[in-house]
């Protein structure tokens, strides 16, 4: 059994039957009796080791502590013990590992001690395994030297990039002294230049030379340059004859030349990226490489980009195009994928040109060079599910008139005569995508000025489109498209030939005329981007009728598609932001957000849920379960999954990488997100929390100075923004994504939490002096509560924090804040009825209140919607309803609430506690004030939450949801926005359409409040 | 629209296009870094314009263990392909075809003899696929898969095991006529 891995090992094979079988069986007290007598018979030191193992596999401390001396005692004496002895202590000491015993302190060096000694010996490769899976550099670093002079000219060359590696990573880790760290990057560095001369000198490189030999050798030298060496010096290697780019893609090797593009890109090296792409692509001409296989349209992207930005761009572009056209030449051996590519490097290469050479004579503006490229791009690929990404951002740069051209011109002339209705289909949703990208775009609006004939213009501009006064997006232009998108949609949906004609297409374009109409209403109700400096309650930034339309016509399209993720994951939000948690959670289900994307993919989903839906949690399955045992298996040991892999493989860059990757896990916005939504989940019904946060394992290495990163994977919604605008998904969000500042200021309320909620452990019985525990106690909770109080603070002032959290969430963490330092102070003022208390308390509690206040008046527990100028029609009185998005705040308040009440609590209980006298009379009377405070702030959440579920419970509701989509039916209709009701009406099926769908939202809504109704309000 | 290059672990958090498609499968981290630890030139993708993964392959290279080398079922140095997919927006662009041939390139680059794979019998286009790419049936693995894609009636189903010989087989001694005849166990797979 390998050491490493923690089974129980063999005792070495010299020793007795019985003991051995003593061992294997866990017969501890028969293994001491035994190993004592041999240990004494034979003076051999392994046998006492045996024995102190074996002592601490029984219960009591003192036979543990034993175990952690004899490791201690070795460290200490300068004496190389015997492997099976580090082995023996090694599995003895698993369950220490980490917290009484730091194997970079203990195991390791005694490891590197051995293998030191024992080079040669197959043993001292376990060694470097160990302290690699227990993540020790330095030990690993040692050993891997020690190795390398061993090994030094044999075949097998892991040994001396092992150590190479093993620097670089020492010299790039916390682990490494800041007095060593220049040390270990010049020798990575020079060890790797003293190779690469080698290979660049040698007329041929042998196996046992210490040179640069393979791809991952090289590449593991330009990867140390980049971080450890200058810019001259990759430079110049980059050009070398054997070691340079070019020669390696002449070897089939394609990594280097796409990593040191990203390198010069970030130098701004415009020439050397120009001439390294252009020699690159002439390869393939030349048949130095296969001819497509450096045709990636980053390739091209770059090669045109740095064309347009050398000295003589004009020229540069001209070589670009000449090379273009030569691979354009020989286009019909490539594949689909590579003549798509050089379809879309035209493309990229007309718009890098300046437009005096497009059109010198500035004749007939619209038909440009570049209309017509997107053009001729479009009639080849129109019917491709991407066509519309692979040109949306050139269409967003067109000037107007080449707009107009395009739509009204060429777009119509695309299908040819003999195209069919299918055809022709798709080509008119690719349309209505287009047209909707457009209204994001500034060009289709013209200033105009503030009064016209002699009225004042609420816009301030004129659609350049359709000639009415505008903003952007212009509402009469989208509105225009939701009607001519819902009559395509008709149309296909009556026509059994089109019907039959979808499965053969690479979209149902139903779809996307689906997705184009859902969020033109969307729009046109008026949904702003869930910033912080976005009004709190939906309702009052939405229009219902038009909100409540894009929703159920995106959820009919789902019945149609089921299968489309997008279409999913759009109505997951929307759900979401309608107050339909538990909805959202069926059609989230289905995506089967498992294992590795978990962790890009669940803030989609489970950000700030407990907030919005605590009752989720309440399943037969804990709702976050899956997340966190991902964490927890995924990051278990201390080293990057697979590392000791990588090694033997000799694959040097990915050991670089899993590490980076490994890192960023372990700081994972996601990760933070998890455990702290399943404490407030747990908090809201009273559960036990299993550990404090700062305890957990997964926060193990997370202090304020940690850079917390979010990895949300947004790739997978549909967006037909242009990027004059923010994305779809930012609509749709509950509030600002996950972020390094909002992550921490979670992890330190928590913390916070946690202080107030400590109670010591029952089994544990304080020495006689008891004074002197409450003494150490207080002085604990005093240093945390400045930590915090500090913390807090500074997270709370960084520049970017404002529009990291929602308004909610900014009241809530000050007010924690705040509750921190007023805490301090009561608690550091000492009892003296002559000293007044100082001002700083009053001015923090009066803070607190103001603040507090200033919470539940900005957001009201039972909003009332009011009508805004220029919105059609506002929620009607049922006002309940307008409470459910708003879920998330009133979490907030609550939370506030209930910290108030806790904190105040937490002073007034160690006062009662403090038999010596207590605390200043003067605090305990701001305290009682705060006390009473949060306690009717919860009172005031808990008469909300039997508000909305009493409103709710009452009957109707479905076809006051319907009134709501649709206008009551007796109300009269009024033009032109009745014309979008109409044909969002005739898409659905109508009211007798809608009604199930209608049951469903309220159904959930329902289901909501009623996990609300037993959150604990206490 | 598309970029060929080799995986990186922060493709993971760019997967969606391809993994929330239910035709493909999510594994856990370990075995998607266990490829790329120890095979990272035959573990390829495919990335769109914004640096979503659009499509990849996962593959290996490897012998039986010793101890089968006088087995029949002993395989000799060989380049395996254990998944490979394409997101629906990319598919019919032939990206499945080229990150095949990334990695033949890379097989023959290490001397394997063969490449070789497993897919279910009931999938046809997958099998016309791989034989037009110069793939034939080597055996037959009798209830290779614990249950039936297309018949729920049924408990289990038989792959294919087809192969492509590399240019170090110059005989084509590692791949035969009749595959579709000879019938294996599971347990003679290793």
């Amino acid at each position: 059994m390998s050491p490493y891995s923690y089974g129980r090992p063999a005792l070495k094979g010299s020793v007795d039957v019985q003991l051995q079988t003593a061992f294997s069986d866990g017969n501890w007290q028969t293994v001491v009796r035994l190993a004592a007598k041999r240990a004494a018979t034979l003076k051999d030191p392994y046998y006492e080791a045996v024995k102190i193992c074996a002592e601490s596999q029984l219960d009591g401390t003192a036979k543990k502590c034993g175990l952690l001396v004899a490791v201690d005692e070795l460290i200490k004496n300068k004496k190389t013990p015997d492997i099976d002895t580090i082995e023996l202590y090694e599995w003895a000491c698993r369950d220490f590992l980490g917290y009484e015993v730091e194997y970079a302190d203990t195991l390791g060096p005694l490891r590197a001690r051995w293998a030191k000694a024992y080079p040669g010996s197959s043993l001292a490769l376990q060694c470097l395994q160990a302290c690699l899976e227990n993540w020790d550099l330095v030990s690993a670093q040692q050993i891997s030297t020690s190795l390398d002079k061993t090994y030094a000219n044999t075949a097998d060359r892991r040994y001396m990039f092992w150590n190479i590696t093993l620097t670089f990573l020492l010299s790039i880790s916390p682990q490494c002294t800041n007095a060593s760290r220049k040390v270990y990057s010049m020798l990575a560095v020079r060890q790797l230049e003293r190779a690469a001369d080698l290979t660049e000198n040698a007329a041929k490189l042998e196996s046992t030379d210490r040179g640069l030999l393979t791809e991952e050798e090289i590449c593991l030298y330009y990867r140390v340059l980049l971080s450890h060496g200058t810019k001259e010096e990759f430079i110049s290697r980059l050009k070398s004859p054997k070691l340079g780019a070019t020669s390696q893609l002449k070897a089939g090797r394609k990594v280097l030349l796409c990593e040191s593009l990203d390198a010069l890109q970030t130098w701004g090296e415009w020439d050397l990226i120009y001439n390294l792409c252009r020699e690159a692509l002439t390869l393939g001409l030349e048949g130095a490489t296969t001819p497509f296989f450096l045709c990636d349209l980053q390739l091209w992207r770059k090669f045109a980009s740095a064309a347009s930005k050398v000295t003589d761009s004009e020229s540069a572009l001209g070589e670009v195009q000449a090379l273009l056209k030569r691979y354009i030449d020989i286009k019909d051996k490539a594949s689909e994928m590579y003549k798509k590519n050089l379809s879309l490097a035209l493309l990229e290469t007309t718009f890098r040109l300046p437009a005096a050479t497009l059109n010198p004579n500035h004749d007939n503006a619209g038909l440009s060079p570049r209309v017509v490229q997107i053009g001729l791009f479009l009639d080849q690929y129109f019917e491709r599910l991407s066509a519309f990404d692979d040109v949306k951002s050139y269409v967003a740069e067109l000037g107007f008139e080449e707009v107009k051209t395009l739509m009204e011109t060429v777009l119509p002339k695309i299908p040819d005569e003999n195209a069919d209705k299918g055809r022709q289909t798709v080509l008119k949703a690719l349309e209505c995508k287009l047209r909707y990208l457009l209204s994001t775009c500034p060009q289709t609006l013209s200033p105009q000025p503030s009064v016209v004939d002699g009225q004042i213009q609420d816009k301030a501009f004129q659609c350049r489109l359709c000639n009415n006064p505008a903003s952007l997006p212009c509402e009469t232009c989208l509105k225009k498209l939701v009607v001519d998108a819902a009559n395509t949609y008709r149309q296909i949906a009556g026509d059994k030939e089109l019907l039959g004609s979808i499965p053969r297409m690479d979209k149902d374009p139903r779809l996307d005329l689906a997705l184009v109409m859902g969020t033109s209403l969307l729009k046109l109700s008026g949904l702003r981007p869930r910033s912080s400096e976005a009004s709190q309650s939906l309702w009052q930034d939405v229009e219902p009728g038009l909100f409540l339309q894009a929703v159920l016509l995106l959820d009919t399209q789902l019945k149609e598609t089921p299968g489309d993720t997008e279409l999913r994951l759009l109505l997951v939000q929307l759900y979401l932001l309608l107050g339909c948690a538990s909805y959202a959670h069926q059609l989230w289900t289905p995506l089967d957000v498992k294992r590795t994307i978990q962790d890009s993919l669940s803030p989609l989903f489970f950000d700030r849920i407990s907030t919005l839906s605590p009752g989720l949690f309440q399943g037969t399955r804990p709702l976050m379960e899956p997340l966190r045992s991902f964490y927890s298996h995924t990051l278990s040991d201390k080293s990057p999954v697979r590392i000791w892999d990588a090694f033997s493989a000799g694959s040097y860059t990915s050991i670089l990488d899993m590490t980076e990757f490994d890192g960023k896990l372990r700081r994972s916005c996601t990760l933070m997100m998890t455990l702290v939504e399943e404490r407030r989940a747990i908090r809201c019904y009273g559960g036990k929390i299993d550990c404090e946060i700062e305890d957990h394992p997964l926060t193990e290495n997370i202090n304020d100075e940690t850079t917390l990163v979010d990895k949300t994977d947004y790739g997978p919604f549909p967006n037909l923004e242009s990027l004059h605008g923010p994305p779809i998904h930012e609509y749709l969000r509950l509030g600002p994504g996950l972020s390094n500042e909002r992550s921490h200021l979670a992890f330190l309320s928590e913390q916070y939490l946690d202080l107030l909620a400590y109670k010591p452990p029952k089994d544990y019985k304080p020495s006689r002096n008891t004074n002197d525990v409450a003494l150490r106690d207080r002085e604990y909770t005093l240093e945390t509560l400045s930590r915090l109080s500090n913390s807090l603070t500074d997270f709370l002032h960084h520049p970017s924090t404002p529009s990291r959290l929602t308004a909610g969430e900014t009241s809530y963490y000050t007010i924690l804040s705040l509750l921190a330092a007023a805490l301090l102070v009561a608690l550091s003022t000492p009892r003296s009825s002559s000293d007044p208390v100082p001002q700083t308390l009053s001015s923090l509690t009066q803070s607190i209140k103001s603040a507090f206040a200033s919470l539940q008046t900005t957001t009201p527990l039972i909003p009332t919607p009011q009508k805004e100028e220029g919105k059609k029609k506002p929620l009607p009185e049922a006002s309940c309803i307008a409470t459910l998005p708003e879920m998330p705040t009133l979490a907030c308040i609550r939370a506030t609430a209930l910290a108030i009440r806790h904190s105040a609590g937490f002073v007034l209980a160690l006062d009662e506690q403090d038999r010596k006298g207590g605390l200043h009379r003067d605090v305990l009377a701001q305290m009682k004030v705060l006390h009473e405070l949060g306690g009717k702030g919860v009172g005031e959440v808990k008469a909300a939450v039997q508000t909305v579920k009493a409103g709710l419970g009452e009957a109707g509701w479905l076809d006051r949801v319907l009134d709501l989509v649709f206008g009551e039916e007796e109300e009269e209709e009024t033009e032109e926005g009745d014309e979008v009701t109409r044909a969002v009406e005739e898409v659905v099926g109508g009211r007798a359409g809608a009604e199930e769908w209608a049951g469903r939202v309220v159904e959930s809504w329902r289901e909501g409040v009623k996990g609300w109704g037993m959150v604990r309000m206490e | 629209m598309a970029n060929f290059r080799r995986f990186r672990p922060d493709d993971l958090n760019k997967l969606s296009k391809c993994n929330l498609d239910p035709f493909t499968e999510t594994y856990e981290l370990s075995f998607y870094l266990q490829y790329y630890a120890k095979w990272p030139s035959l573990f390829q993708v495919a990335e769109d314009q914004h640096g979503n993964i659009i499509g990849y392959i996962m593959g290996k290279l490897e012998s039986s263990p010793d101890v089968y080398r006088f087995s029949e079922h002993y395989l000799p140095w060989h380049a395996h392909i254990t998944a490979v997919t394409v997101a629906p927006e990319a598919r019919r662009l032939g990206i499945g075809k080229l990150l095949t041939e990334q990695l033949e390139v890379a097989a023959d680059a290490n001397d394997a003899w063969f490449v070789d794979l497993f897919v279910r019998v009931s999938n046809h286009k997958a099998i016309t696929f791989y034989k037009n790419m110069g793939y034939s049936v080597f055996r037959v693995v009798k209830d290779y898969y614990g249950e039936h894609s297309t018949d729920p009636t049924l408990l289990s189903e038989d792959a294919y095991d087809m192969r492509k010989p590399m240019k170090r087989d110059v005989k084509k001694e590692h791949v035969r006529e009749d595959g579709e005849k000879h019938e294996v166990d599971p347990s003679d797979v290793w």
